[in-house]
């Protein structure tokens, strides 16, 4: 499959790779620079997977630090700076969220309800740029499904939440998610 | 079929759906199988597009100080993570050519600055709003339900811990007793609870021991000048240290 190993277009890397480089030979200057360039999508994205500040503030510590730590580690050839650095945060949210704050998270998910999660959910299909791929692949998917997919990545539910909040069987979500990603995926390609 | 797996394997990995267990054994693929590698970060790229609408949000003032701190720290460790090329043995080194190490002690020095400055701005600021005197309002369920704090500039606030609203019809008014001879005197009116300056103007300054408390009264306050309905909460002052 040569063309997945191609750089994908339409995404600059704004000198991010260059940054994390200065980062690898210990120049916290560049480590100034990504914070400030990526700092507050990161927290807003840490904040929608957490729902409370604090934990997301920390989150976006651990991930700047981890940034630092592994820096040396960042491989061009074979991915974008951005992607990297928010896989590291991405991994350091789930890892909270899934971790010893859960009980304590679960209570705030609660009152939402599953309603108030699918509008959350179409809410960021819809803010979707209107010319990007996902939004068109996403948007070819039942809503159900489509759903279940963008609930997973923007709010970190896991199979058994979902299943809970749809009242349906862990499996039939199972089924659902690896439906909706061949589909994805085959719209994508 | 396969590829089909690893398509769906990758994009559970990148949506956050594996355990721990899967989590590591894809990391490890990742590391050396370039085609699984792929996968992976074509589903990052793309779902990228879903982090970008989340709200941005400004983190706190403090978080990069603490960020520069914590690498401060960590820096040696980092360093021997990373092998310069032909770089002499760090041993033999001089220390003052070790611009990383400086690097180090200047952005700590700037860490540690700017944590002084802003305790500093903190300490000036609360010397002007700890209040002298504080009651505190107990239900009569015992619950802390709103705080007076008295300044010592005379002024005096109301500020609620709980929600309560009056009823259709009534108020809730706030007194104040100083002297059992002049008799409760009221210092405010409202309808739900919320953050008041207390009227104390003409009153003498708050003192130890002096008695609030909110009390239920018919609309627009008590008809009597003194508390005709039940006691919501009240509280003696304290002076604070």
């Amino acid at each position: 499959m040569p063309a997945m190993t191609k750089p994908l277009p339409g995404r600059r890397d704004d000198g991010l790779a260059q940054a994390l480089a200065g980062c690898a030979a210990g120049d916290a200057a560049c480590l100034r620079r990504l914070y400030d360039g990526l700092a507050p999508q990161m927290t807003g994205v840490a904040i929608r997977l957490l729902r409370r500040r604090e934990l997301a503030e920390d989150v976006v510590h651990d991930t700047f630090v981890r940034i630092w730590e592994k820096a040396a580690l960042f491989d061009p050839e074979r991915g974008e700076a951005r992607t990297w650095m928010f896989a590291i945060l991405r991994n350091r949210a789930l890892d909270v969220l899934r971790g010893e704050g859960r009980t304590d998270l679960v209570d705030d998910f609660e009152p939402m309800g599953m309603t108030d999660e699918s509008v959350d959910a179409e809410a960021a299909v819809t803010a979707l740029s209107e010319a990007g791929a996902l939004r068109r692949c996403l948007g070819r998917l039942q809503p159900v499904q489509r759903s279940v997919v963008v609930l997973a990545y923007t709010r970190g539910l896991s199979h058994g939440e979902l299943a809970g909040r749809l009242g349906v069987p862990l499996g039939t979500v199972k089924s659902w998610m690896r439906r909706s990603l061949l589909a994805l995926r085959e719209c994508m390609a | 079929m396969i590829r089909q797996e690893d398509d769906a394997l990758a994009g559970e990995l990148v949506i956050g759906l594996l355990d721990e267990a899967e989590r590591a054994r894809c990391e490890a693929r990742i590391a050396r199988d370039p085609d699984f590698a792929a996968r992976v970060e074509h589903w990052r790229h793309r779902f990228a597009e879903l982090d970008a609408t989340a709200r941005p949000e400004h983190p706190a003032q403090d978080l990069w100080a603490r960020i520069a701190a914590t690498v401060a720290q960590e820096r040696p460790a980092a360093e021997a993570t990373v092998v310069p090329f032909a770089a002499p043995p760090a041993a033999r080194r001089p220390l003052w050519d070790n611009l990383p190490l400086w690097r180090g002690v200047g952005l700590g020095a700037m860490a540690a600055a700017l944590v002084l400055a802003v305790g500093l701005g903190l300490m000036v600021r609360t010397a002007g709003r700890t209040p002298v005197l504080v009651a505190v309002l107990l239900s009569d369920q015992n619950r802390p339900a709103a705080v007076v704090n008295a300044f010592a500039d005379g002024r005096t606030e109301l500020v609620p811990l709980e929600a309560l609203s009056a009823p259709e019809g009534k108020s809730l008014q706030v007194w104040t007793l100083w002297d059992r001879s002049r008799g409760p005197v009221s210092v405010g009116l409202l309808n739900a609870l919320r953050s008041l300056d207390l009227n104390v103007e003409h009153l003498p300054r708050t003192a130890t021991d002096q008695l609030f408390e909110v009390t239920l009264e018919p609309a627009g306050g008590s008809p009597t000048g003194r508390p005709t309905g039940p006691i919501l909460m009240k509280g003696n002052a304290s002076r604070t240290l």
